[in-house]
């Protein structure tokens, strides 16, 4: 989180909006946001609605979800989806800023 | 378990912030790309 937090501006100006889910409650995520001034949206999802559908992977060893990320354009197409096998497999924000640039420059229809 | 599939719409979906305020991925479209991230925990 950290890691997307030092880049926000970066996102901001290539008219990305970051929106973070969860499991935890309302008040775990404010309380998180405000210790870490977090820019983001923040989206508690105890029931997992978003997390099933977006199936999030649960590694049953390690008894957590891993990390997911989805970059969707702004015609509401997903182009990049990755499920992260490990707590620290999270693609780097210059990864996700380059394909953010070639989505932006590629001119996909809006509608 | 199912997946989202590159290059489709991406599933819709509405639910409060933290704040109260409704977001829904469907708010975005045609204004902003979304990097949506799915958070494991924050302990």
């Amino acid at each position: 989180m950290a890691q997307l937090r030092h880049d926000y501006t970066r996102f901001k100006e290539r008219d990305v909006e970051v929106v973070v889910a969860g499991p935890e409650d309302a008040g775990t995520f404010a309380e998180y946001w405000q210790d870490h001034s977090l820019p983001f949206v923040g989206l508690p999802d105890p029931t997992f609605s978003v997390l099933k559908l977006y199936g999030q992977e649960v590694n049953l060893f390690k008894l957590g979800r891993m990390p997911a990320q989805v970059l969707i354009d702004k015609a509401g197409v997903a182009r990049f989806v990755h499920y992260g096998h490990s707590m620290s497999d999270i693609p780097s924000n210059e990864e996700i800023l380059a394909l953010v640039d070639e989505v932006n420059s590629s001119g996909a229809p809006v509608t | 378990m199912p997946r989202v599939s590159l290059n489709q719409i991406a599933p819709d979906f509405s639910l409060p912030d933290f704040a109260g305020n409704t977001v829904s991925l469907s708010d975005f479209r045609g204004r902003r790309n979304v990097l949506l991230v799915f958070n494991r925990t924050f302990r």
